[in-house]
């Protein structure tokens, strides 16, 4: 067995899968929020791009939600799964020669997929909408990696198991039986009120089991390496995992409060969703202890930043979820856009900046170069952060003033028309942090390719600056 | 914010990775917050187990 100074830990690692998946990723990181703002456009001008059947609002939605959830997101957590599991395991990938098939299984499947969505063809689950042939494939891919990332673990020369083996195992375990069950059994065998409430679980696994483990997998990986410090507390690590792995499964029912979904199962849910502040607060914790006494890392590293900022989108998205779920609140902002800024501050602005934190690690390290531009950097995250802050504020402040007009008797269509210049400002954020995002992806792919190189091999790199 | 108690600031080293992690705490404000939510779970589920 060779020490740790004979060979070191990415040589553990497919270097071409992992930058393969990620830069497949980086594109996906454009191409979902871009028919976001195309989408967001609509709200403004009804009759945009309504003549062509493939772009009105009802295909190119599914297109939006699948995107951002299965390609920008899930595309990048796949790459940085085959880099932080080797390394942590100390081996490399367990059928290391699977994961290429599965590279070019996922990426030309997926794409097929999204494509089927505008051509017509939906299942009709709000983030299941894959027609079957495409679900049978996302399986496949699902309990490939699974078995790779168990079998890894079990063969691992580490002697501890660090907290984002734990999220990736789970995460991975969870996504297989669910995606399961969304799409193969909940089409076709619930109906009625019951197919809305195991919908409702459905939709809140992805985000909470697939999403949400996977996302903490991330920053619990990167922080401590971008912050230079040791992670601030295992305890809390097994309290944030466990509590998250307790109160999540039972949280899906709160989109139907007020329905004819039996009571008591709505008080459950209720209060599951207001327990999850147990695991969240817990991680935030842990984060923020984890900076302390290396602040300038901050400053330093685009790692660092991104991730600093997506945990506290995190705590923020995470307790007005929370919150939302309580009756009283749920009689407010149902049906207005405050959900719409709890999904975004959670899964754009939580966790696709945490994965963006990883695409700022990896990709300069993995390629011994050093990042293309760091001015480009600034311009991404300026424009990411300011245009997303500005989003997540407008659409909470609109659905607070539609849910105000609504139980105040007000009609339905009088709310839509006061929110004009909501949704218009909503458009420009939405333009803002698109921009940021394609300069942001550019300078990764630039950095990929034509970086300036820091040693002959990228394996003996020293440490590229502001990574 | 620091963990300073010994066993507390115990080290864990992934040699692999580089990543350390301290044994750590839970501070105090925490185990407040996860009592008074337990003891508001209990008292929900109780109130509001069926209408009013």
């Amino acid at each position: 067995m060779s020490s740790v100074a004979e060979r070191p830990a990415d040589a553990f690692v497919d270097r071409t899968v992992v930058l393969r998946f990620l830069l497949s990723g980086a594109f996906w990181l454009v191409f979902a929020p871009t028919i976001g703002v195309i989408l967001s456009i609509k709200f403004n001008f009804y009759d945009f791009l309504g003549g062509v059947p493939w772009l009105t609002w009802g295909r190119l939605r599914p297109v939006h939600v699948m995107g951002v959830v299965f390609g920008a997101f899930t595309t990048t957590i796949f790459g940085l799964t085959y880099y932080m599991v080797p390394r942590l395991c100390g081996v490399r990938m367990y059928k290391e020669s699977w994961s290429r098939a599965i590279f070019w299984l996922w990426n030309l499947g997926f794409t097929a997929a999204l494509i089927s969505l505008p051509l017509g063809q939906n299942l009709g689950i709000e983030a299941g909408e894959f027609p079957t042939w495409a679900n049978v494939l996302v399986e496949i891919v699902f309990v490939m990696i699974t078995i790779q990332v168990i079998m890894t673990i079990a063969r691992r020369r580490e002697k501890l198991i660090y907290v984002t083996l734990w999220y990736l195992t789970a995460a991975y375990v969870w996504t297989v039986f669910n995606y399961a069950f969304g799409h193969f059994l909940l089409p076709f065998h619930f109906a009625g009120v019951n197919n809305a409430a195991m919908h409702g679980l459905y939709i809140h696994y992805v985000v909470g089991l697939w999403i949400t483990p996977a996302g903490l997998a991330v920053i619990y990986y990167f922080l401590p390496l971008a912050a230079q410090r040791p992670l601030y507390s295992h305890k809390l690590s097994l309290i944030g995992f466990w509590s998250l792995a307790f109160f999540y499964p039972f949280v899906g029912t709160h989109h139907y409060i007020y329905s004819p979904i039996p009571y008591w199962t709505q008080t459950i849910a209720i209060v599951a969703s207001m327990m999850l502040i147990i695991p969240v607060w817990t991680v935030i914790q842990n984060f923020y202890g984890t900076m302390v006494g290396n602040w300038r890392r901050f400053q330093q590293s685009y790692t660092a930043k991104f991730l600093v900022i997506g945990a506290l989108f995190y705590l923020l998205g995470c307790f007005q979820g929370s919150t939302e779920a309580l009756r009283e609140v749920q009689r407010l902002t149902h049906f207005t856009d405050f959900v719409i800024a709890h999904s975004h501050l959670t899964v754009f602005g939580t966790f696709i900046l945490w994965v963006t934190a990883g695409l700022y690690y990896v990709i300069p390290r993995l390629s011994g170069r050093e990042l293309y531009s760091r001015k480009l950097a600034q311009w991404h995250y300026w424009l990411t952060i300011g245009g997303f802050s500005v989003m997540a504020g407008v659409l909470t402040l609109q659905g607070l003033l539609q849910g105000e007009m609504l139980q105040s008797g007000a009609d339905f269509v009088e709310s839509m028309v006061a929110m004009k210049p909501y949704w218009f400002t909503r458009t420009l954020a939405g333009v803002t942090m698109d921009i940021g995002a394609i300069l942001g992806m550019w300078n990764l792919y630039m950095t990929a390719v034509g970086g300036r190189a820091l040693a002959k091999s990228p394996a003996h790199a020293p440490e590229p600056r502001w990574a | 914010m620091e963990p300073d108690d010994s066993e507390h600031a115990e080290i864990n080293r992934y040699e692999y990775s580089g990543i350390e992690e301290r044994h750590g705490i839970i501070p105090a404000w925490l185990i407040a917050v996860f009592t008074v939510l337990g003891v508001w779970m209990v008292y929900y589920l109780v109130r509001f187990w069926r209408p009013a």
